[in-house]
């Protein structure tokens, strides 16, 4: 392809600027994402829930256009409540990525959107599925998305540990989420994840003023200046 | 067609201020009434809360003949829908029909969306933008003096608030966009939505009366310039003439 | 798609040393006086900068001049021409003549023929004679004497309302009478006010207030008519001249 869009979100397009994530843990996977939504710089919606139920044990976080994710994710929705009603049984979370896989690839030169689908099956209990840009499947132990995704990858690589439990990977979701939160612009409000096990679906909330604290920058920069009183008089502006 | 020169004709935009919030009873929608062709006001008094149907409103932002035609389109389907269904229509079905309309036509159908009611599940607040995303939030605002009126609501806005507050919220809100905005401007509409009643309240705040001019002007009779002149006569006569001998005989 | 932007494609950016603030400016000239006007609303895109920014200036006693379109450059320009006028006052010991100002604007414009004052400029005022007088002017200086004009964002709105009441377009008179060349002070007042009204109801970019420059000419009679006018305030700086007053009023704010 000689061409490569640079900017594929139409003008006044509602974006998910985002960052959201997905990790497959012993018992199951734990999907985070942060709460924003936005319009250009306008922050259109600040409590945003990018974490979209497509079935009982499945889930899927949306990156990239507000309109084009929620509209994939309806008609996936829609699939799998016709597959489980026809074949009598709940739909794997491969065959889910698939039927998005198979929308994204086949659209994409229409749809900017972003998508990692995780859950929990019988066929191999949990797994993440990553649905990059173009339309790609690719499973993964653990996977990042939307523009905030760039600047914690090396964290990732750095923290990430095979047979994690729960709580440890819930931690890894919620450091990752508020580091990527902290520099990317056009993400930020409050976390939002979700446990998914066999047994059930746990929603977790992290308000705004309580995302986990990390550098800031006051060592290099310091204590608050104070003000210093020169005593010089401002300037008389005319009228 | 833009790019081959032939410049799209301009669209009425309803410029717009609309906002919706949810309090103890139910939903309050407000709207301004200014429409606008350019920098030109188009109609001074337009009503930009539509009828979906009895207890769901939707206020319209945007190209005014598309959020016109897409809330006429939607409240046919949902009257249509509670026949068949010969239930009370849920506001998640409307908001469900305009998503989807607007999805298919990416955006060119420009309607930006407040909706809310109260159905059996409920009372519900959506915004439906352009492109069919949509979001479900307590206090909503759209079109150009948006921010003004969120400066508003994020301000002033509290859980279960009274019917008397809410209303007064949603005024200072929709007052916002009309003196801060320059695209919406005018008088205030509103709409109060509970499970047992639907209250529309048509311009309940006009803070911007005309003023009455200086001078009158009205002109003497024969101020118009003619060239010719013709008058013709409207009443039309027949002369008739008997070609017959002798009258009929009817006896 | 026509939206999306490919990178493969060269890209332009150019830095844009001009906005439009909106606003309309008026003026019209009578037998032995000349009004000028304007609204006080600067505005951008669809957000008021300001409810008060005056775009009407006193330059003497016998001369006002309205300034409109991008206000940086209309604020630059109006405080060049005062130091010209001053410069001028030094040097000769009176104020400038309207018609040499009318010429000097001219200059100073088309000294920018390249990079111009994005502004349209109304110069209003008594000439020499003692006759009331309006000069226009486009934003490179062609300018022209007229008893009438409007310029700015309502100028489609305002000025066939002027053509039509002041130089009595489309109207004929009735028979054995013939129109007056120069109306009254008190029908040109009302004229103006009927005029900024009349565009803040239709133009989104008018509104706030209005400032009316009155200037009468030496033993001026229309200086009666001014007595009873509420809110009207003397700006007049030298005895036994021109005499400059200005009339505010409250236009609509939505």
């Amino acid at each position: 392809m000689d061409r490569i869009d640079f900017d594929r979100l139409k003008t006044g397009e509602v974006n998910l600027g985002t960052s959201i994530m997905a990790v497959q843990f012993d018992g199951g996977v734990v999907i985070g994402a942060d709460s924003r939504t936005t319009t250009g710089s306008y922050i259109a919606n600040r409590v945003t829930d990018k974490l979209t139920h497509v079935h009982d044990r499945i889930y899927c976080c949306r990156s990239g256009s507000a309109a084009d994710t929620q509209a994939v994710a309806d008609i996936v929705h829609y699939s799998l409540q016709m597959y489980s009603q026809t074949a009598g049984e709940a739909p794997s979370v491969h065959h889910a990525a698939s039927v998005f896989q198979r929308l994204c690839y086949e659209n994409k030169d229409q749809l900017s959107a972003g998508i990692i689908v995780a859950g929990w099956d019988e066929e191999v209990g949990p797994s993440v599925y990553n649905i990059p840009v173009g339309g790609g499947l690719f499973r993964q132990p653990w996977a990042i998305g939307g523009s905030g995704s760039t600047y914690v990858y090396g964290y990732c690589d750095a923290t990430y540990r095979d047979g994690w439990g729960r709580d440890e990977t819930v931690n890894f979701v919620k450091n990752t989420l508020s580091l990527a939160m902290s520099r990317d612009g056009s993400s930020g409000g409050v976390i939002r994840m979700c446990v998914i096990t066999e047994d059930d679906v746990e929603r977790l909330f992290v308000p705004g003023d309580e995302l986990p604290k990390f550098w800031e920058g006051r060592e290099v920069l310091g204590a608050p200046a104070k003000a210093v009183d020169h005593g010089v008089v401002p300037m008389a502006v005319e009228a | 067609m833009a790019e081959k020169g032939l410049p799209l004709p301009k669209a009425t935009s309803t410029g717009t201020t609309i906002v919706g919030c949810l309090f103890k009873d139910g939903i309050v929608l407000g709207a301004d009434t200014r429409a606008t062709e350019g920098p030109i006001v188009a109609d001074k008094n337009c009503e930009k809360i539509h009828y979906i149907t009895e207890s769901i409103r939707c206020c319209g932002a945007g190209t005014a003949a598309d959020t016109e035609f897409t809330t006429a389109l939607i409240s046919s389907n949902m009257e249509l829908h509670a026949l068949s269904t010969g239930r009370k229509p849920r506001v998640v079905t409307a908001m469900t029909m305009l998503k989807q309309m607007l999805f298919r036509y990416q955006g060119h159908v420009g309607a930006a969306l407040v909706l809310g009611g109260v159905d059996a599940t409920g009372p519900h607040l959506f915004t439906i933008h352009p492109h069919g995303s949509t979001d479900k939030l307590p206090y909503v605002t759209m079109g150009s003096g948006s921010l003004a009126a969120m400066a508003v609501f994020e301000s002033g806005w509290t859980a279960n608030m009274e019917r008397d507050a809410a209303l007064n919220l949603v005024k200072a809100a929709i007052s916002a966009g009309i003196f801060n905005d320059l695209g919406s401007g005018s008088n205030i509409d509103a709409c109060i939505i509970t499970a047992s009643h639907t209250e529309m309240l048509r311009n309940v705040e006009m803070p911007n009366q005309r003023v009455t001019k200086e001078r009158s002007y009205g002109f003497r009779r024969g101020t118009t310039a003619w060239k010719t002149e013709s008058v013709r006569d409207l009443i039309v006569s027949e002369e008739m003439t008997w070609v017959g001998g002798d009258a009929m005989d009817t006896t | 798609m026509p939206a999306t932007i490919s990178i493969s494609q060269p890209q332009q950016r150019q830095f844009n040393p001009y906005s439009e603030n909106g606003g309309t400016i008026l003026a019209i000239a009578g037998a032995d006086f000349s009004v000028i006007a304007g609204d006080t609303r600067q505005s951008e895109g669809y957000s008021i900068q300001t409810r008060y920014a005056p775009k009407v200036f006193q330059l003497t006693d016998k001369a006002v001049l309205a300034v409109n379109g991008f206000a940086a450059d209309g604020n630059m320009f109006v405080k060049k021409v005062r130091q010209r006028l001053e410069w001028y006052r030094h040097a000769h010991a009176k104020d400038m003549p309207l018609r040499a100002i009318a010429r000097l604007i001219q200059t100073m414009l088309y000294a920018r023929r390249f990079f111009p004052f994005y502004v349209y400029n109304i110069l209003g005022g008594i000439e020499e004679d003692g006759t009331g007088a309006v000069y226009s002017f486009d934003p490179v200086g062609s300018y022209e004497r007229e008893a009438c004009r409007a310029a700015g964002a309502a100028q489609s709105l305002v000025q066939p309302f002027l053509d039509n009441q002041i130089y009595f377009k489309n109207q004929t008179a009735a028979p054995g009478t013939s129109h007056p060349v120069h109306l009254p002070l008190s029908t040109v007042l009302s004229l103006v006010i009927d005029s900024f009204t009349s565009a803040t109801e239709r133009h989104i970019e008018v509104g706030d207030g209005l400032e009316m420059y009155v200037v009468l000419a030496k033993g001026s009679t229309a200086f009666q008519t001014l007595g009873g006018v509420r809110g009207i305030q003397e700006l007049t700086a030298t005895e036994d001249g021109e005499k400059v007053f200005i009339i505010r009023r409250e236009l609509k704010k939505d």
